[in-house]
């Protein structure tokens, strides 16, 4: 796996730096010094991995993640930040304190690969859009997630954010539907209307609705409404 | 309780036994001899006295005068003695009949009754007045014990407490020091055990010397160093007379840390610690000054804590003789001024 350090301390980066040679299934490809530095390398170098610090100057570790379209498997470190970290669900989230232990970094590095192996089961080679495999961050006020976008039924527009639909959660991100469209993989994301963008893989009914539009209904009960302009696109892809 | 009961009964009986025997000295130096059925009169009339009182700190006691205020307590003790005192002049009667020299004509007469009582009146009345003044002190010193205990209580919960944040980070930097330079991660184990002696210690003593909290400054900054590097910059300036002075201990740290944490620690290149001592109309004047901006109203509440924390501290061991600031100096700096009495004024409270 391809990973990036990313910690304002130089010593702090020098030790995980060590910590990590143990494990040669973990190919450091560069370090960063800030958030700004890491948002470049992330988009030149692409990497699986992130070890990232949540207390850096100017930018935290959360708004990196939050400049981010799409996210990299993440593991945070940090000294002492118990708020930080009670704000995330249990299940997305692995992190390291520091000093970080050597066998602690093992488990992590398993449980890594393990996500690994998961994830890549999809075809992500040289390709740009978001898809099913990848997974996003969202934070919403004080809880965050990392949404794996398998998991998302919708996402629906609201003035200048877009309400993120999945299980019982739908917190809001500060995007245009627009630019998210144009991100997501056609073939898994449909754009039913001006307010909607639906999963295609949570799709369970079609209905015809008035003036030729559709009324698609997700798995959960959620029902939203395809315009007439995108109702001929959409019987197109869904039939075969 | 028991101790309390026994000082009771002492000072009443050896009080009364007192009284007795000033009467039979004033008998002696008058007549020049005294006879048994007197002496005995007398032993019997203290007797009596200490009955009565006793009765009466029974109803006193029920009553709660202890806790009335002056306007209603004085009236009641007033009326109550003069009770006690007709009360007493009657109950002598028949002690004087047994004893064989009652006299129906002087003992009802009205001037005798007059003088007889307003005597045993004026008795119990400072009877009253030792009574009330010696609960009246007691409970003034065990209300100022009380209050030393809330301060030392209170002191203790906002004394300064490591920011484990700083801990970890530290012991972090030094875990990648010893490698790279052992030697300079030794000094920076000594200089972090410093510090976690002094936050573990510090709490037993009131005030330290200015000298070593600035070493403990010293220390602090050293290990910030070591994880800053470049990114922070140290000057002291202070003042020779500086060493004379008593301060809370890790206070000038605290102020120090929360000038890094938000200063220093959110800027990207970093910037520069400065702590300067003066010493002005015999005060120590304290003054760190740190890279960075306060944004007013939107910083969080925990570093509202640590300000607050100090600012409180500071009016429990000083009164208003000391004084806090902080405030953006300019643009690029915030400065952190306090302002430390000299130790006089402060001896009172913690000796």
């Amino acid at each position: 796996m391809r990973a990036l350090i990313i910690d304002d301390e130089r010593l702090a980066r020098k030790e995980l730096a060590k910590l990590l040679e143990e494990h040669p299934s973990i190919e450091i490809v560069g370090e960063a010094v800030n958030a700004d530095e890491a948002y470049q390398m992330i988009n030149d170098l692409n990497p699986d991995l992130l070890f990232l610090d949540i207390q850096m100057p100017d930018k935290t570790g959360f708004q990196l993640l939050e400049m981010l379209d799409s996210v990299p498997l993440v593991v945070f470190t940090t000294a002492y930040d118990e708020f930080a970290l009670k704000a995330f669900e249990v299940n997305a989230l692995d992190y390291l304190l520091k000093p970080i232990q050597a066998e602690r970094l093992a488990e992590t590095v398993a449980k890594l690969a393990e996500r690994e192996r998961a994830r890549s089961a999809g075809t992500r080679e040289g390709e740009k859009k978001l898809g099913l495999k990848d997974q996003v961050f969202v934070k919403d006020g004080d809880r965050c997630w990392f949404v794996s976008l398998s998991n998302v039924r919708m996402f629906e527009s609201d003035g200048n954010y877009i309400k993120v639909y999945f299980d019982n959660n739908r917190p809001m991100i500060h995007k245009s539907l627009n630019a998210l469209d144009e991100k997501l993989d056609e073939r898994a994301f449909f754009r039913a209307s001006r307010k909607h963008i639906v999963n295609l893989s949570w799709v369970e009914g079609i209905e015809p609705w008035f003036n030729g539009g559709l009324m698609v209904k997700l798995r959960g009960g959620d029902k939203v409404e395809v315009s007439r302009r995108q109702a001929a696109k959409f019987k197109d892809m869904m039939s075969l | 309780m028991v101790g309390k009961q026994r000082l009771y009964w002492a000072l009443q009986a050896g009080g009364w036994l007192l009284y007795a025997l000033l009467q039979v000295g004033t008998s002696l130096a008058a007549n020049g001899t005294i006879s048994a059925k007197r002496t005995l009169f007398l032993l019997g009339d203290a007797l009596l006295c200490l009955c009565v009182t006793h009765a009466y700190r029974y109803v006193l006691n029920r009553r709660k005068w202890l806790y009335l205020a002056m306007p209603r307590l004085i009236p009641a003790v007033l009326a109550s003695v003069v009770v006690m005192g007709v009360m007493l002049y009657f109950l002598r009667l028949p002690l004087s009949m047994a004893l064989g020299f009652f006299e129906g004509s002087v003992a009802f007469d009205v001037e005798q009754i007059l003088v007889g009582t307003a005597f045993y009146s004026l008795i119990f009345f400072l009877w009253s007045v030792f009574y009330f003044t010696y609960h009246y002190f007691e409970r003034y010193s065990k209300s100022l014990k009380y209050e030393a205990s809330v301060i030392e209580i209170e002191l203790n919960n906002l004394r300064s407490q490591l920011n484990p944040h700083f801990i970890f980070n530290a012991l972090n930097s030094i875990r990648a020091l010893v490698d790279e330079n052992p030697a300079k991660s030794k000094q920076a184990i000594n200089q972090l055990s410093n510090i976690l002696r002094k936050s573990l210690t510090s709490d037993k003593k009131g005030l330290t010397k200015f000298d070593d909290e600035l070493k403990i400054v010293k220390d602090y900054l050293g290990l910030e160093s070591i994880r800053f590097e470049e990114r922070l910059k140290t000057e002291f300036h202070i003042h020779p007379d500086s060493h004379n002075f008593l301060v809370p201990p890790l206070m000038i740290q605290t102020l120090v840390e929360n000038g890094i944490k938000h200063g220093i620690s959110k800027l990207k290149e970093g910037g520069l610690i400065q702590l300067t001592t003066t010493v002005e109309k015999g005060c120590l004047n304290i003054r760190i000054r740190n890279s960075g901006h306060m944004v007013n109203g939107t910083r969080k509440s925990r570093n509202g804590l640590g300000i607050k924390n100090t600012v409180q501290r500071l009016r429990l061991i000083y009164g208003d003789r000391s004084s806090f600031r902080i405030a953006n100096e300019n643009n690029n700096f915030v400065l952190t001024e306090i302002i430390i009495p000299p130790n006089n004024a402060y001896e009172s409270i913690n000796h």
